[in-house]
């Protein structure tokens, strides 16, 4: 009964504020909506990004964008922060499940876990009689994919999971469901005795890395008066349905699309009680129909190639690697390659490109624009980039408001945004050089000061062989 | 239909997949062209040049002006006629104390300024000081051959300027409340007709120092070759006071 009377409060509040109904207009608003619903209901933190004008928590705003563009998130941060709540909130006003179901599908981290836990098990009456079937765990058959604490996993089952969820494949004795739709959220503590490391591979799959923040104490103490907010996520009745389609023997397809009927009627209750309207699935495709359709503009991909040409270059040994040392008096010294030890994979520029997509779409701006891919780089690279020692050493107690590995991919975006900014026509100018060249024109490349001129060199060069 | 020139004999491309064909990693910069030329740096230098063309520029009106047969003769009245002439052309002109030294090197170096004549240089150097936004001005120019006549002509009150190296005849007449200082040697007529202000030359000074000078001091590092007619003012040589005094008579070679 409180929570009723809790929920017509939120519900008056909205309607006060006239958030409610607007969301008939466009997908982003209802985003929107769900961002603040999020923000000032359930969620309590301090905006600690800056776009355009407009402030969000990145925890929340990248987990909304995760959800959306079924991408894959590393939320980190101290122990009872909000890393695993801020997700199943998340996730489930975008794919309308009930807490709940969220709740009974997500693996938690421990040294114990195991595949049958994680992936399916063997139907053990039917292998009594012989026959070999596989019983699949909710985590392998809904959308949502909640690992709680991942770094607590050995790394051989970190990359089960990781390998199911590049993939969207899951397979157990000889079997196999193929998840469509899908989004990873994993939570992982900062090292403490029962921690395992998570391995660079592993890392770089994850498309963003995010910190659930201390929203401070006064907010804090608000958390502690608000009992059980959660409860307006749950539903009894279907998320016992749920469990019953997800139990049942039918074709995981079928099970799909009534799982899908039964979601659209949690949908249905979320508008009803709270006002908040949720994402249907052809909601959610269309959605991402429409992000996948922004295009860089040029000063976006021309300060994304400049990003990625510092994080690859190596002019003594053709690329950079983890094993390898840069050279003494090195003419690239003032360049990221210098202070990195590893180099940038192909999965960074996807990553940039798919969250500065969403971040577009969501400002409803018509194409991406050097400010997205600006603030979305320090998520996409923070726990990808491996700094050499002197540079931890040199800034470890710099004066910061985020955690170390963002800290310091913030500042790498920094100063090649400054090196943008001095050179941005020229360097445009170089690519258009560049273009013509491919194309066959009688023309010599630009030259210039910065290892992506180089890589535009060998392109050309690669070309003409 | 004729292959297209990637897909070579034998290749193992199908000849309709146009997408396998290597792309243009390029591409969406084909039709970019660049709005500004240039580097922050070019701009600067362009800039720079720009403003070194108008000071060039005034200059060459001087001499058009005032030196038409290349020859210049030092009388009170062309000084100051020059000097109007020059005050015309620098007050239009926005330039700082940088591009004054640039211009002295000029004079020498560069064949874009066709003659230096060092008494219309020295009042088109000394306009130039005179209308420069800074209050100290230091003209590094130990390095030129030529010493230049009349710099620091009508200094006003309030301004200080400082040569770094050796000057010329007529060095800082008529100097109006100003402090030159150099830090090398000045020639003959140094401070002549000087109404206020201070000189100081850190090494010598030529003959007819402070030739009708009406006030102001002039202070000398090194010997004083010859002093002037001094009206009122004073002169010392080496902290010593030489005028007025009773040892020194003007211009007596000692």
């Amino acid at each position: 009964m409180d929570d009723f009377r809790w929920c017509d409060e939120i519900k008056f509040r909205r309607r006060e504020k006239g958030i409610v109904g607007v969301g008939k207009n466009g997908y982003q608003k209802q985003a929107m909506e769900i961002y603040q619903f999020i923000s000032e209901h359930l969620y309590f933190n301090r905006p600690d990004m800056e776009i355009k004008g407009e402030r969000f928590n990145s925890a929340i705003l990248l987990s909304l964008l995760t959800g959306l563009e079924k991408g894959k998130e590393l939320i980190i941060g101290e122990p009872g922060l909000g890393k695993t709540t801020s997700a199943e909130y998340v996730c489930s006003l975008i794919y309308q499940f009930p807490l709940g179901v969220i709740w009974g599908s997500e693996v938690s981290g421990h040294p114990e876990q195991t595949e049958e836990k994680i992936i399916g098990r063997p139907d053990l009456g039917k292998l009594n009689r012989g026959e070999e079937d596989v019983v699949w765990t909710n985590f392998s058959q809904i959308p949502v994919k909640i690992v709680d604490e991942i770094n607590r996993l050995p790394e051989t089952k970190q990359s089960m999971i990781l390998d199911g969820v590049d993939r969207g494949n899951w397979e157990y004795l000889n079997e196999m469901i193929i998840n469509d739709e899908y989004c990873l959220f994993a939570t992982a503590n900062y090292q403490d005795g029962g921690t395992n490391t998570i391995i660079a591979p592993l890392v770089d799959r994850f498309d963003v890395m995010v910190e659930s923040r201390y929203p401070g104490a006064n907010l804090s103490f608000l958390i502690g008066k608000d009992k059980r907010k959660d409860h307006v996520l749950r539903h009894p009745k279907y998320e016992k349905e749920l469990y019953t389609i997800l139990k049942s023997k039918i074709a995981y397809e079928k099970k799909i699309s009534k799982i899908e009927e039964v979601c659209n009627s949690f949908g249905e209750y979320l508008y009803e009680v709270l006002g908040v309207r949720s994402f249907q699935r052809q909601d959610r495709d269309q959605i991402r129909g429409e992000m996948g359709s922004l295009e860089l503009d040029l000063d976006a991909s021309a300060f994304t190639r400049m990003l990625l040409a510092e994080l690859s270059f190596c002019e003594r040994y053709g690329q950079k690697r983890v094993v390898e040392n840069c050279e003494e008096g090195c003419h690239y010294t003032g360049y990221l390659c210098h202070q990195i030890k590893n180099c940038a994979s192909n999965r960074l520029p996807s990553s940039i490109k798919q969250y500065a997509q969403g971040l577009a779409w969501i400002l409803e701006d018509s194409a991406i624009d050097i400010e997205h891919i600006q603030a979305v780089v320090p998520f996409t690279l923070g726990h990808r980039i491996q700094w050499k020692d002197e540079i931890l050493s040199q800034k470890e107690r710099s004066k910061r408001d985020d955690p170390f590995p963002i800290f310091l991919a913030k500042e790498a975006a920094k100063a090649v945004s400054q090196r943008y900014r001095e050179q941005s026509e020229y360097l445009k100018d170089a690519l258009a050089v560049g273009s013509k060249i491919f194309q066959g024109g009688a023309l010599e490349p630009l030259e210039g000061d910065h290892p992506l001129y180089v890589e535009i060199k060998k392109d050309l060069d690669a070309r003409k062989s | 239909m004729k292959p297209s020139p990637l897909q070579k004999k034998g290749s193992i491309l199908p000849p309709d997949k146009e997408s396998w064909i290597i792309k243009n990693p390029f591409e969406e910069f084909k039709t970019f062209t660049a709005s500004t030329p240039g580097l922050p740096l070019d701009q600067i230098v362009q800039s720079t040049e720009a403003i070194m063309d108008r000071i060039r520029w005034g200059y060459e009106k001087l001499l058009e002006e005032e030196a038409k047969e290349l020859v210049w003769m030092v009388q009170y009245n062309t000084i100051i006629k020059a000097y109007e002439v020059a005050e015309k052309y620098v007050k239009e002109i926005d330039y700082t104390a940088e591009d004054i030294e640039e211009f002295c090197f000029a004079l020498e170096n560069t064949q874009k300024i066709p003659y230096l004549i060092p008494g219309p240089a020295g009042v088109y150097i000394s306009a130039l000081c005179n209308y420069a936004g800074e209050e100290e001005i230091i003209l590094k120019l130990s390095e030129l051959k030529t010493e230049i006549n009349l710099i620091g002509f009508r200094l006003p009150k309030g301004k200080r300027l400082l040569i770094e190296g050796d000057t010329g005849d007529f060095t800082g007449i008529g100097i109006e409340g100003g402090e030159l200082v150099v830090e090398g040697n000045a020639k003959n007529w140094t401070g002549a007709g000087m109404r206020g202000g201070k000189i100081l030359i850190k090494k010598n000074i030529g003959l007819h120092t402070g030739e009708w000078m009406m006030g102001g001091e002039i202070y000398v590092g090194g010997r004083v070759r010859g002093l002037g007619n001094i009206v009122e003012g004073k002169v010392y040589e080496r902290d010593k006071l030489v005028y007025p005094g009773k040892v020194r008579y003007p211009n007596l070679y000692y």
